[in-house]
């Protein structure tokens, strides 16, 4: 489907200013697709996924499983040549889901043995990223 | 001895103990009193970049303004905090964040100019302490021990706001070792993220970045490895216990080997708090009885 670019042009504002990145400055070079050390699982990954943004197509990328699969190493931001911080436009996608009570973190599903081993700031950050 | 304020954050005195425990006695001997803030919150464990989040940065800020209680500089051990706040201090003081900053300080019970200094202990090694001095210390040399210093995400970028070391190939921790007469490797992944968090939900994943950077190290010559971090340290530790290959690399916090080296009683290091057994290999270099 086509998208509706007029009315996705606010939602597009609304992730510029809380990720404070310019998505069109991007210029699909790959650089931060090439240092993620998740883009092995992440769908779409990050130069895909700012690539839909330029394009218009804010819902798919808001409603895909690879804007939370980012773990906030922050090599993409390092290294991008253009100044455009992936990991920042991925906190703000997920911040819009957030706000909207979409997150894909269960609770319950949180393996016993694990909660006794993994130290704590382990739970304190995905809780962060991943619910609210 | 100088006193300097210390903020152990919600790992350190429980999964983290190894970390803390040891680096306050090496502090203690180096000639640095780290004392700890009186009262403290979680830091909040990861940065929150959006821009309009303000409540994620009151925590931080708290913590710095319970700092100048004691010292103007704050000592952190564990990467996260250290990334949190220092980056917390640097981007509320930023000159265009000035509405932004006004308030976030409304929601404080004290007023504060952003002085508070947060270093990391590596850099309160080499700065203060200083790495000739500490040579003095050694009572144990780690002679031969092919140590893989690892960083991983949070000690190093963004580094144009922690502007800690180089953000590719930083070379603090090896300096220490080098000054303790270790043999520290270079290997190509030491600023490779261990998966971090998401090992809570994605754990299989999270699984194959440690299992990268372990397979790096192994292929390097390393007989173990240091971390700055308690999450690191449960990445590359633990989940050796899951993987598909033994790779038997003992993962040390660095201020275990830093203690054990200068003479603190190894007793009181934990050794036995590992998923692989770093004895065997302390044994055989002659640093354990």
């Amino acid at each position: 489907m086509l998208p509706n670019l007029r009315s996705n042009e606010e939602l597009l504002k609304e992730i510029e200013n809380l990720s404070g990145q310019r998505i069109i400055d991007c210029y699909q070079c790959g650089e931060c697709t090439a240092g993620c050390p998740v883009a092995f699982a992440m769908e779409p990954v990050p130069n895909q996924a700012i690539r839909l943004l330029q394009l218009g197509y804010i819902d798919e990328v808001l409603k895909s499983s690879g804007i939370w699969l980012c773990a906030s190493c922050n090599v993409c931001g390092e290294r991008c040549p253009r100044g455009v911080d992936y990991g920042k436009i991925a906190d703000a996608l997920r911040t819009i889901n957030l706000r909207n009570n979409n997150y894909p973190l269960v609770l319950e599903k949180i393996d016993k043995e694990f909660i006794n081993q993994a130290p704590q700031q382990a739970f304190i950050a995905a809780f962060r990223k991943l619910t609210t | 001895m100088i006193t300097l304020a210390y903020y152990p954050g919600c790992t350190l005195y429980t999964k983290g103990k190894n970390l803390d425990i040891a680096a306050r006695k090496s502090a203690e001997l180096l000639g640095v009193e780290l004392k700890e803030l009186e009262s403290w919150n979680c830091c909040g464990a990861i940065y929150s970049p959006v821009t309009d989040d303000i409540a994620s940065q009151v925590a931080p800020i708290r913590n710095l303004i319970e700092a100048q209680k004691i010292s103007r500089k704050l000592v952190t051990l564990c990467a996260a905090c250290y990334n949190v706040l220092k980056r917390a201090n640097r981007n509320l003081f930023l000159p265009e964040n000035y509405q932004y900053r006004k308030r976030l300080l409304n929601y404080l019970e004290e007023s504060y100019d952003g002085s508070t200094e947060t270093i990391h202990y590596l850099e309160m090694l080499r700065d203060i302490v200083g790495f000739e001095n500490l040579k003095t210390h050694v009572q144990k040399h780690l002679t031969s021990l092919r140590v893989a210093a690892y960083y991983g995400c949070l000690m190093v970028r963004p580094s144009e706001e922690l502007m800690f070391d180089n953000p590719d190939n930083p070379t603090v921790m090896e300096e220490m070792f080098l000054a303790l007469g270790a043999s520290p490797v270079n290997y190509a992944f030491k600023t490779e993220c261990c998966g971090g968090y998401i090992v809570v939900n994605q754990p299989e994943v999270a699984k194959r970045c440690a299992q990268t950077i372990l397979e790096n190290i192994a292929n390097a010559g390393a007989e173990c490895i240091a971390t700055t971090c308690p999450l690191c340290q449960y990445s590359l530790d633990n989940q050796q216990k899951v993987m598909s290959k033994e790779y038997k690399l003992p993962v040390f916090y660095f201020t275990q080997l830093l203690a054990l080296s200068i003479g603190i009683s190894p007793e009181l290091l934990n050794f036995d708090n590992h998923y692989i057994d770093p004895k065997p290999l302390l044994k055989e270099k002659g640093l354990l009885l």
